[in-house]
């Protein structure tokens, strides 16, 4: 008895544990894990008239097509790699690295965003091939679906996204709307650079229609994409296509990867066109304050008549810390860019004449006396006010103390882009908006002269346009009302004047980098001279002596260096791309 | 170590003697001289029963009783000799015909020898069966005669030398096969958080954690066979017969540490077979008269391989060689150099040496251990108690009414019971509890070694004149501030695990049959308590009016007092089985069927769960020709449905050729022959490792978002993104499936001259294949990330050898033990892009070999400089490294990317002597690598060897390694490329790749351990009735050989360094 009933016992045991192993098996927890459950049918969900999660995804469309331009290569501004600046940076930054042409396939330069560009591509397109899944009621002002709208938003970000890539590499795979797969063969052939413009610029024209106007926008849509930034997108695409780098100047003209085979004078005048149209929206107009462009947001929600396509960046303190002269240490000043004694002497005098010009009374032991207002607005000079003090870049001075500090090299800072605190007391920087702008109304002007002048040369609607950014400015109108130009220019010497003015009234935007390029005049803007700079010696007196200075000897190997290299990873593992010549 | 399976007839004799020992007493005496009587007892006084006793030089012999009394005839004048498979042989000279008591010492190594064949000449006794003697292997214990596979042993008289925090420290070296690399010298503080969250669906959701799971391991490398951690292929460790991540356990609370090596004996781990186990079993419940040690010990610890700063003058004057090299301005001046040199001016000029401002030379690591086992037939138990404190290396203050120093405490207690319900039915329970309370600075050990290593002599004062800390606007923390005025951290981490294991006998239903049943419920949890503050640090400046004045830089926080759990787990197992042995006539047959699931559940991650069911068969014909099969068909639930499940299988056979007549005619002294072999498919389930399902496609949020509004803030939510796995931003890998391996394993076993000589060697060749990478043509045109997918196939092969000898000269009982391995690895198949190249290739290379440019000394003038290919933009000077071109097209770039070093197998070994006599006791390990070789340019040994990297705006410290720099006075005998400021794209990253400049012979050998002790005479503790008292000194790598001085061989810079400790300590027995 005593062992059966130890049986007992025992073999319950037993099966009591195999029931709560059983038990164990139950479902008692989701079968997806939290933070997984959203799929593609969540994003664009069928149900959701609001379009709340697509909208989401769309958000992510903009984070990965629009980078921030300040600071942006490697903490440097971009054109810290062109002959307008250099990185104060004591190591070599990436920004010295791209000046002085280290970079290749295998160890790309830091600009090199061949992989951020196709991510952003990857998720416009699964934005457009899925968003009509969304029963989205939103209606523009118009009482156009809005759902079109954000459609061509996403259009728009691909485009923008190709046309960042055809700057770098010349023609690159166009993937269409393809969202590819694991599963799926991914090794597809470069397009054209004709194929490329031709589809960023049917892109822009096809969705210019569904898009937000500028009237259209207001305080909750501020920011997205309006038919203004397509239309200005198609005009500087049509402008590079128009440009000597790629219409006329192939590198290799029978590779119809780097440019066209040949020149063909129409493409300017399609670019001028393109501009004329966004002109002809009559939704721009220039600002009064040349300063106030770049720290007030756009209109209809703020003054800034002038902004056509920026990245949304808000307020912060960043600019100024990052880059104004490095003697404010309450403030906080890193003095990241040195822009270079080239960029300065380009420069007119306030009447508009060159500093060359023997009769601008340019005086170089006074040399930021009576400069064009831009100058001032764009470069700290040596004693230029900046937080109630003079700003100090002689030798030894507050802002150029020697030593190990991270200060100018050239003896100049940057000034653009920061809010107005000249006199600011005590020495702090506020919140100020720092949205960088792609496109602007100044720029679609420029274009449309360039283009205009190189099709048709120097008309009056040429010299209009210089004028009024040189009025804006606050250049002295002169007897002949021409704020300095020379009258009766021939195209070559309006062409100069077009390409100087681009120069100092976008410098820092992204633009000189590109535009030595297309201009094909890189290799002599990098290779005549080394960058110079200024070494100013106060004397005991308080005199100050002026000494040019080498800083850097840039390297420009011409004419590989026009376009990047394809990253040599994704030439290596797909037999069907093609790398740039000569690398 | 020694096969344990040698144990086989060593045991058996024990078993025979036992028998004798009746058969003896019963036989009464055979000579007429008197009789000497006394009494052997163990090292806790308690009788010892089966001692062989022989009168030397003779073959009168008699075996001790259970009361562990014997009596001899014999003279005085004559010698005993006390002889025990698991005691040292111990002679004593018979004085008078009076009653003696000898206590007999444990053997060092576990591996019992045997006494000899002194039992012969009882002609009327013959040799019973042999007692089977049963090892520790995975989930449980078997015949070691008839285990086919591969497997080494150390046990608690070679781990309890240590003294450490972790019994990993102990077996470094000691186990054939798995190689330890110390990577930090102690337990890193963990203060990540659980708090951060990502929002999906506007709900907040905490990241997961994924992964392998918490382990207590921050400072070893373990890799069995060349299978690294880095890729989830580390052993599993298997604490009690429970799969747990459990390290930090004291090294004295351990009765045995196993390693198996081979696809057959670690199949019931299913979708982890691939990896092998580490065996631990903690001390054991032992029947008898409660046995009880105490040990107390504690020894000053010292930091092994600190750089050498340079002093603030030659800091100074070296930095302006950089400067002017990088044709930059001289940053200081003559005067500097004077007022850093004279330290005339402290404040202005400082020159601290920071390694002897903020480090304490001998912090202590202390231990106490409490153990105590006994029990009856029916119930026996353990209970084991056991304290640490290991004390970190920073000065603290008496000022500070908290401990500031890092510092790690631990109480464990470790309590097992046995039961036998009745004859057939066994309980046994085990429970484990573990505290462990870390401190450390507020500012963090982590970021004060860092910095410590980055900081120059001359960056500020340690005080200011009026007592604050100094610092400036480039150095706004001040080292000692962080030392002591940071506030601290505090580390809680508990554990709790119960063990309950039955086993039932079915023998009435058929003779050999059983079943049991396992459950194990464990959790653990830790937190951090935040205490840290912020200390301000000011410079002093001197206006021109000659008045002194303060700038405050850095923040002043106050202390914080914030809590959070850092990690959270609780695991369950359960495990059913049912099996079958039996002998009939020659044949023995067993078999086994067993079902296991271990749920884990990490934080909030859903439950991770393991399951197998397997089943084994084994035969073995008179215990000379053996074969054994096992299948497990197991699951992981971390993979997609319908594709969890897979079936690992393995055999195995063997031939105890000794046991052969003919072998046994020709060998005589060849007491044990055993060949065998293993086969079998294993696995791998690591995709932990590449992220939480990574298998399902789906959008997740990604953290920065785009602001849309005016405000920029209309886009308040995060943006969405696709994904494999959180925050990879990969495509999801659908088709994920576990890693698989073919495994061979075949060895020999071998004991000759009367057991005293043994030798075991195994051969292995492991086929691994569906390994995780990503394939190479993984374009970034598709805009995403190609996920890890299962296409390597990798080849380990390699050999390891154990040889043992043990024997005594009189009482001198000494020992010799060493074990080699040797491993090499080869890329059967990676999913390379097209390299046009030979050399830029991956397949065939081994694992993991590293690819650099080729140095070719230093350019010594600037002419050599300017003709050479160089990095594309560079121009390198005279002092740089010169790299060969070696596809010779004028540049140095990524085809000129060769494999470095030699590629030869690694081989690593562990040699231990030692010898016990008159109860002086005496160990030493030696511990090294060879064919290793380092990389000496690490992230952070760039601030040791380069020197002058760029912080902020200024410039990090410089070690003695700089000094050999090349300048033209020394070009022929320079040891580093010229000195540079602010890093150099050529010499110390060269193209952002590693160069062959940097690498270093790695071979080291260690004296690893070496102990020494001496037990008080058993005459003057036995009134006392204690049984023995031990007064000890050991010590932990007290001197190291290494090919490479630069840097210690194993830990690298800033981790914690490695320690040198030499500990004190006494141990009762009673």
């Amino acid at each position: 008895m005593k062992h059966r009933f130890q049986h007992i016992v025992t073999v319950a045991g037993f099966c009591l544990v195999g029931t709560v192993i059983l038990d164990a098996c139950q479902k008692n927890y989701e079968s997806v894990p939290l933070g997984q459950t959203a799929t593609i049918d969540d994003v664009f969900n069928k149900q959701d008239s609001a379009g709340t999660q697509a909208l989401l995804f769309l958000a992510n469309c903009y984070q990965a097509a629009l980078p921030n331009g300040h600071n942006r290569v490697g903490g440097d501004y971009l054109d810290a790699a062109s002959d307008d600046a250099v990185s104060s940076s004591s190591t070599v930054s990436a920004v010295q690295q791209i000046a002085t042409g280290q970079y290749s396939a295998a160890s790309p330069n830091a600009d090199d965003d061949w992989s951020k560009n196709y991510t952003a591509i990857r998720d416009a397109n699964i934005f457009i091939t899925n968003i009509y899944r969304v029963p989205l009621n939103e209606q523009l002002p118009n009482g156009k679906p809005a759902i079109a709208a954000y459609r061509s938003e996403a259009r728009f970000l691909r485009a923008w996204s190709y046309f960042e890539l055809v700057k770098r590499y010349g023609g690159v795979p166009l993937l269409g709307d393809t969202v590819f797969t694991i599963t799926d063969n991914a090794q597809v052939p470069r397009n054209s650079f004709s194929d490329c413009i031709n589809y960023i610029v049917s892109e822009c024209t096809d969705i210019q229609d569904s898009m937000r106007t500028e009237s259209m926008v207001n305080g909750n849509s501020y920011g997205h994409i309006t038919q203004g930034a397509a239309l200005a997108l198609k005009a500087q695409a049509l402008l590079f296509a128009a440009s000597p780098l790629y219409n006329g100047g192939n590198i290799d003209p029978n590779n119809p990867l780097t440019g066209y085979p040949s020149y063909d004078i129409n493409r300017w005048q399609l670019a001028a066109q393109a501009a004329q149209t966004v002109i002809n929206l009559a939704a721009y107009s220039l600002v009064p304050s040349f300063t106030n462009v770049f720290i007030t947001q756009a209109s209809p929600v703020g003054s800034n008549t002038e902004s056509i396509f920026w990245v949304q960046v808000g307020t912060n303190t960043s600019v100024e810390k990052t880059n104004a002269p490095s003697g404010y240490t309450s403030a906080g000043g890193n003095g990241q860019t040195s822009p270079t004694q080239e960029l300065v002497d380009a420069y007119p005098m306030s009447s508009g004449l060159l500093i060359t010009d023997p009769a601008s009374g340019y005086d170089p032991s006074n040399p930021y006396q009576n400069r064009d207002p831009r100058l001032a607005a764009t470069v700290f000079c040596n004693g230029a006010l900046w937080l109630d003090r003079p700003v100090q870049t002689f030798d030894g001075g507050l802002d150029k103390p020697g030593g190990i500090t991270q200060q100018t090299k050239t003896g100049y800072y940057m000034r653009k882009f920061m809010g107005p605190f000249e006199s600011s007391n005590p020495p702090e920087y506020s919140n100020t908006v720092h949205d960088f702008i792609y496109y602007r109304y100044a720029e679609i002007l420029l274009d449309f002269a360039e283009a205009t002048n190189e099709y048709s040369g120097p008309s009056s609607a040429v010299y209009d346009v210089l004028i009024s950014l040189r009025q804006r400015a606050g250049i002295i109108p002169g007897v002949n009302q021409l704020y300095g130009l020379e009258a009766g220019m021939d195209q070559g010497a309006m062409r100069l004047a077009i390409q100087n003015e681009r120069r100092i009234e976008m410098a820092f935007e992204e633009h000189r980098f590109w535009d030595i390029r297309r201009w094909k005049i890189a290799a002599q803007a990098y290779n005549t001279t080394p960058l110079q700079g200024l070494d100013i010696q106060q004397t005991s007196a308080g005199l100050l002596i002026y000494n040019p200075i080498s800083v850097l000897t840039t390297t420009f190997f011409d004419p590989k260096m026009y376009f990047y290299p394809i990253p040599y990873s994704e030439v290596v593992k797909n037999p069907q791309m093609k790398q740039n010549p000569s690398w | 170590m020694l096969h344990p399976s040698f144990k086989k007839c060593l045991l058996g004799l024990v078993g025979a003697l036992l028998l004798c020992l009746e058969i003896a007493q019963a036989h009464g005496h055979f000579h007429k001289s008197s009789p000497v009587r006394g009494t052997v007892v163990d090292e806790y006084g308690v009788p010892l029963s089966g001692v062989l006793v022989t009168l030397k030089r003779t073959k009168i012999s008699v075996i001790s009783g259970q009361d562990g009394v014997f009596s001899i005839d014999a003279l005085p004048g004559g010698t005993l000799v006390f002889s025990h498979p698991l005691f040292n042989i111990s002679e004593w000279k018979i004085k008078a015909d009076t009653a003696i008591t000898i206590r007999l010492s444990e053997r060092y190594l576990p591996n019992p020898v045997s006494p000899g064949k002194a039992v012969e000449y009882h002609d009327t006794i013959s040799l019973p069966a042999i007692q089977e003697e049963r090892i520790n292997v995975l989930y449980g214990r078997t015949n070691a005669a008839s285990f086919l596979g591969s497997i080494s042993t150390v046990g608690n008289e070679q781990l309890s030398t240590t003294p450490a925090s972790s019994y990993l420290f102990a077996i470094q070296g000691r186990l054939a096969g798995l190689n330890l690399d110390q990577t930090a010298g102690i337990q890193n503080f963990n203060s990540g958080s659980l708090t951060n969250t990502n929002t999906i669906l506007g709900i907040y959701v905490p990241t997961n954690s994924s992964g392998p799971g918490p382990t207590d391991n921050s400072e070893f490398n373990m890799t069995l066979r060349g299978h690294a951690g880095s890729q989830g292929q580390n052993p599993i460790a298997i604490v009690d017969g429970v799969q747990r991540e459990w390290y930090s356990i004291d090294p004295e609370s351990i009765e045995s540490v196993s390693i198996l090596k081979d696809a057959l004996s670690t199949n019931f781990l299913g979708q982890n077979s691939s990896r092998g186990a580490l065996i631990v079993t903690t001390k054991q419940p032992e029947s008898g008269p409660t046995r009880l040690t105490i040990s107390a010990q504690t020894g000053p610890q010292t930091a092994l391989g600190l750089p050498t700063p340079l002093p603030a003058y030659q800091y100074a004057y070296l930095l302006n060689e950089a400067l002017e090299n990088n044709g930059r301005t001289a940053a200081y001046t003559e005067a500097d150099f004077n007022a850093f040199q004279k330290h005339t001016d402290p404040i202005g000029h400082p020159d601290v040496n920071w390694y002897n401002t903020i480090l304490n030379k001998n912090p202590l690591l202390s231990r106490i251990n409490v153990n105590a086992a006994g029990g009856s037939n029916v119930a026996k138990y353990v209970i084991n108690l056991n304290y640490m404190d290991e004390q970190g290396m920073f000065v603290t203050s008496n000022t500070n009414t908290y401990n500031t120093n890092l510092d790690l405490q631990r109480y464990m207690i470790n309590a097992k019971i046995d039961v036998n319900v009745s004859k057939d039915f066994e309980v046994q329970l085990q429970a484990f509890g573990r505290l462990q309370d870390g401190n450390q600075p507020g500012a963090g050990a982590g970021t004060i070694l860092s910095n410590l290593l980055s900081t120059p002599n001359n960056a500020y004062p340690v005080y200011n004149p009026n007592g604050s800390y100094g610092g400036n606007t480039n150095f706004t923390q001040n080292l000692l501030g962080q030392v002591l005025g940071s506030g601290y951290d505090l580390d809680h981490l508990h554990d709790i695990l119960t063990n309950l294991t039955l086993t039932y006998k079915l023998d009435k239903i058929t003779k050999g049959l059983w079943i049991k049943a396992a459950g194990n419920v464990s959790v653990q949890e830790e937190t951090i308590v935040n205490r840290s503050l912020q200390t301000p640090v000011f410079q002093q400046v001197t206006s021109s009016s000659g008045d002194t004045s303060y700038n405050r830089y850095g923040a002043a926080n106050p202390q914080s007092n914030t809590f959070s759990t850092t990690a959270w787990s609780r695991y369950r197992f359960f495990q059913l089985a049912a099996g079958y042995d039996r002998k009939f006539g020659n044949n023995s047959v067993g078999a086994e069927l067993l079902a296991d699931q271990k749920r884990s559940l990490l934080n909030y991650d859903l439950p991770s769960e393991l399951t197998n069911f397997a089943g084994k068969l084994s035969y073995n014909y008179k215990q000379k020709y053996f074969a054994e099969a096992s299948g497990d068909y197991s699951g992981y639930d971390r993979y997609e449905p319908g594709h969890q499940f897979g079936l690992f299988y393995a055999g195995g056979l063997g031939w105890e050729v000794a046991k052969e007549d003919f072998f046994g005619n020709l060998f005589p002294w060849v007491d044990h022959f055993k060949i065998r072999a293993t086969y079998g498919r294993t696995g791998n389930a690591n995709v932990d490792y590449y992220g939480y399902y990574i298998w399902r496609e789906h959008y997740t949020s990604s953290a920065p978002t785009y602001a849309f509004g005016s405000s920029y803030n209309e886009g308040g939510f995060n943006a969405f993104s696709e994904g494999g796995a959180p925050g990879s931003q990969e495509l999801a890998n659908s088709n994920a499936t576990w890693e698989k391996a073919d495994k061979f394993d075949g060895g020999v076993d071998l004991v000759f001259l009367h057991n005293t000589l043994s030798f075991t060697a195994d051969y292995y060749h492991e086929r691994y294949f569906d390994v995780m990478q990503q394939r190479g043509d993984n374009i970034q045109l598709i805009g995403i990330g190609y996920p890890a997918e299962n296409i390597g196939r990798n080849l380990y092969q390699g050999a390891e050898i154990e040889l043992t000898y043990q024997n005594r000269v009189g009482n001198f009982n000494y020992f010799f033990t060493g074990n080699a391995s040797v491993q090499q690895t080869k890329v059967l198949y990676m999913d390379e892009q097209y390299e046009q190249n030979s050399w830029n290739v991956h397949t065939g290379r081994p694992v993991g070999q590293l690819f650099g440019y080729i140095a070719n000394g230093l350019y010594q003038t600037a002419a050599q400089a300017a003709a050479s290919p160089t990095f594309a933009g560079y121009t390198p000077q005279a002092g740089d490294i010169r790299y060969k071109d070696l596809n010779g097209d004028g540049v140095i770039d990524q085809f000129d990317l060769a494999p470095l070093g030699k590629g030869r197998p690694l081989i690593y070994y562990g040699l231990t002597a030692g010898f016990n006599f008159k109860g002086i006791e005496f160990s030493a390990l030696i511990q090294g690598v060879g064919n290793r070789e380092e990389y000496a340019n690490s992230q952070y040994m760039q601030y040791v060897n380069e020197g002058f990297l760029t912080q902020g705006n200024v410039f990090t410290q410089a070690y003695q390694q700089v000094l050999g720099r090349w300048i033209p006075e020394n070009a022929a005998v320079a040891t580093s490329p010229r000195l540079t400021a602010g890093g150099n794209a050529n010499n110390f990253s060269p193209g952002f790749a590693s160069s062959s400049y940097l690498l270093q012979n790695g071979n080291y050998w260690r004296l690893k351990n070496i102990s020494l002790g001496y037990n008080l005479p058993y005459q003057w503790l036995k009134r006392a009735k204690i049984g023995s008292v031990k007064i000890f000194v050991d010590a932990q790598n007290l001197f190291t050989h290494e090919a490479y001085k630069g840097m210690d061989p194993e830990v690298s810079l800033p981790n914690y360094p490695i320690q040198k400790v030499v500990n004190f300590g006494i141990k009762l027995k009673l």
